[in-house]
């Protein structure tokens, strides 16, 4: 009876794929909504591929995916993933029946799946992955993902003992992850000066998860994410099998090492939670036995995907675009702490960062934006913030909690033009954060600012 | 004016940490007093104006009632004597009967200071919206829970809901309010968000003050107020 439930699914999700199609759309996600509605089990009766490698973790999910693809795709691999698609249940059930055949012989030898956290329930207990990575477990949609115990225990429960794990030791939280797989992996990064201790508030972990006693960072880079040992017992972060030794951003390179061995990769973005991200790419390639070589080609070749990051140049205006996760308040925190750093002595901020959809018939919960770090917009290279959306007066609170001179700000509650508020006279850097459901109009508002660089008004 | 933050190193999520700051600038002269979890309460031994303590995970919550256990008396005497205290989203928990922790198939009694129970469950998360009205107050705020409380509050409810639900799907009162005890399952910045709701607290320790950012608050609460209200809004 199953079986027959799966042979309808697979034909009712072929179909619409086929639809989809025609009608010029992307089968990403419908398709494999449609098949898991027929048929719960039916990831479970597909074959899996030989190399199953799935992705989780609160932040780098999407960068770590598409790294492996590229260095795999690279390496002559056609790749089973999911990087156009959607991370929960559906886009993962989507991306597998695309690359099978009817009957649900799968087509590539090596899948690579970005899964949601909240979906692992839904995912490897119907289809144990041979890898599984977690780039960090940390604050996420309040709404969604409530707290770190909650996303850890659905993930721990969903894991099955024989997955190979990659975990970032440097992540406390995360490197505890999935206490009944053998099979472990770390990786961290040693060599940047370490962040200061002292502000941070948005930690998730304060005492020892072995004996309840006080926890004692040796440093931290951001949130949790650093050296941690317990007051009162042997509890430590630990030992790292692939180790960031040196990040030379004057030469664009880092250099990993294992086992007595050290390589260096291009740097993709100096970016520290994407260093991260490339340790844990380098790590999990190197598992499953790609060659060094064969890597470090790949990356010469990567850079971070344009959706998320880019940086034109239009006349007199240096104009970057940078992806701000909305209500995840340590990813927006990082863009934030990043966006001060970058080049520029005068900058403008132009930041549309509420939620797209919570705002329309209903209001946005803003209790993300009292975890979100607002103070590197007191930087005194921010000579200019736009805060462009609904919630526009509840940034102007929070920044003003924050320190942020106030007449440094400017609110518009509608995005659409809300460039047209940047003083290209004035300012010549121009930073534009977006939430993801915002890349449209985020487009549009840089083509705005281009045309106007190019244009000189 | 001593206020006492307690846990604020755990007591934090959904950005309550902020209204402990939101008291700091409002007070500027005020003396707050963060006791972590493995210290001895400061109200043990002394009798601060003013008691918050914000949002946890389950796991910090069972900690937390292990924590304040020996002090329910004290606690009490506190309550009876006026304190003002303001416990957010899940911390009022504490002081109530019993928590049924489904998920994880722990039965555990709080301190028993507030009559009512609690039934909290991973795999039914709510997230929603309250406004209600505390005496003439209009306060409002945000929810994300996993509990649900259940009981009688009508005697002893913090607000009127006029939009939202109450303790739970079926109640139309929210929170308990006990002499100038204020339990809410309302989260994160209630104390920015409402900077009415703020001076309130602050007149009830014989104190007066205007918000910090008074301006900036009143327009975000007024703007908030007004989508609340609008029928269009969903709830
Ligand atoms: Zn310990």
């Amino acid at each position: 009876m199953d079986k027959l439930k799966f042979y309808v699914a697979m034909a009712a999700a072929k179909l619409s794929a086929v639809g989809l199609r025609l009608l010029g759309r992307n089968a990403s996600y419908l398709p494999g909504l449609i098949a898991v509605t027929i048929c719960k089990n039916f990831i479970g009766h597909l074959e899996k591929p030989e190399t199953l490698i799935c992705v989780t973790g609160t932040n780098g999910k999407t960068t770590t995916s598409n790294l492996l693809n590229t260095v795999l795709t690279n390496s002559g691999e056609k790749v089973t993933n999911n990087s156009f698609g959607s991370n929960v249940q559906g886009g993962v059930a989507a991306a597998l029946l695309l690359n099978s055949t009817f009957t649900g012989k799968h087509k590539n030898r090596i899948a690579v799946l970005e899964v949601d956290e909240r979906s692992s329930l839904l995912v490897y207990p119907f289809m144990a992955p041979d890898y599984l990575i977690c780039n960090n477990i940390m604050r996420d949609s309040i709404k969604r993902n409530a707290h770190t115990d909650f996303i850890s225990h659905i993930i721990n429960s969903a894991v099955p003992a024989t997955t190979k794990v990659v975990l970032n030791a440097d992540d406390i939280i995360g490197a505890q992850l999935c206490p009944q797989c053998e099979k472990k992996v770390f990786f961290g990064v040693d060599a940047l000066p370490p962040a200061k201790t002292e502000g941070m508030k948005a930690r998730d972990i304060v005492y020892c998860p072995k004996c309840g006693g006080r926890l004692e960072a040796e440093y931290l880079r951001y949130n949790h994410i650093g050296r941690w040992r317990c007051a009162d017992c042997d509890f430590a972060s630990p030992e790292r099998d692939y180790l960031v030794t040196d990040v030379d951003k004057a030469a664009g390179t880092f250099t990993v090492a294992h086992e007595g061995e050290a390589h260096t990769f291009k740097l993709v973005n100096d970016n520290i939670v994407n260093i991260y991200n490339f340790c844990g790419a380098v790590a999990l390639l190197r598992e499953i036995g790609i060659p060094y070589e064969t890597i470090e080609t790949a990356f010469q070749d990567t850079e971070l995907v344009k959706t998320r990051y880019d940086h034109i140049e239009a006349g007199k205006l240096r104009i970057t675009r940078i992806l701000a996760k909305g209500q995840n308040p340590v990813a927006v925190s990082r863009t934030f702490s990043y966006t001060a750093k970058c080049p520029g002595d005068k900058k403008c901020l132009l930041l549309i960062i509420d939620d797209k959809e919570d705002n329309v018939r209903n209001v946005e919960s803003t209790c993300w934006l009292y975890d979100l770090d607002y103070t590197p917009l007191k930087d005194p290279t921010v000579d200019c913030i736009i805060f462009a959306g609904k919630r526009c007066k509840d940034h102007v609170l929070r920044a003003a909690m924050s320190g942020v001179d106030l007449s440094k700000i400017i609110t518009t509650d509608t995005v659409k033009n809300c460039s047209a508020l940047v003083d290209t006279q004035k300012y010549q850097d121009i930073y534009l954060l977006f939430e993801n459901y915002w890349l449209d109009e985020a487009l549009a508002e840089e083509k705005r600012l281009v045309e106007r660089g190019e244009s000189g008004t | 004016m001593t206020i006492e933050v307690l846990f604020a190193e755990v007591c934090n999520l959904c950005g309550d940490a902020q209204n402990a700051e939101y008291l700091r600038q409002t007070l500027p002269d005020a003396e707050l007093i963060f006791t972590p979890l493995t210290d001895t309460p400061y109200f043990v031994g002394h009798t601060p104006d003013m008691i918050y303590m914000g949002n946890m995970s389950e796991q910090i919550q069972r900690r937390v009632i292990g924590a304040l256990r020996p002090y329910k008396d004290r606690l009490q005497t506190l309550i009876d004597g006026g304190t003002v205290m303001l416990f957010t989203g899940n911390a009022g928990e504490t002081l109530m009967k019993h928590i049924s922790y489904v998920t994880e198939k722990i039965e555990l009694d709080g301190l028993g200071i507030i009559d009512l129970t609690v039934k909290t469950d991973w795999f039914k998360r709510y997230n929603g919206k309250t406004l209600g009205k505390c005496g003439d107050l209009d306060v409002l705020g945000f929810r994300s829970q996993f509990s649900m409380v259940y009981g009688d509050n009508a005697g002893n409810a913090f607000l009127k809901v006029e939009r939202g639900i109450g303790l739970n799907p079926e109640s139309r009162l929210e929170g308990v309010r006990m002499n100038n005890l204020f339990c809410t399952a309302l989260l994160g910045p209630i104390l920015p968000n409402n900077p009415l709701f703020t001076e309130y607290l602050i007149s009830l320790t014989g104190q007066t003050a205007k918000a910090a950012f008074r301006p900036q608050a009143m327009d975000a609460y007024e703007q908030r107020l007004k989508e609340f209200r609008d029928p269009k809004t969903e709830f």
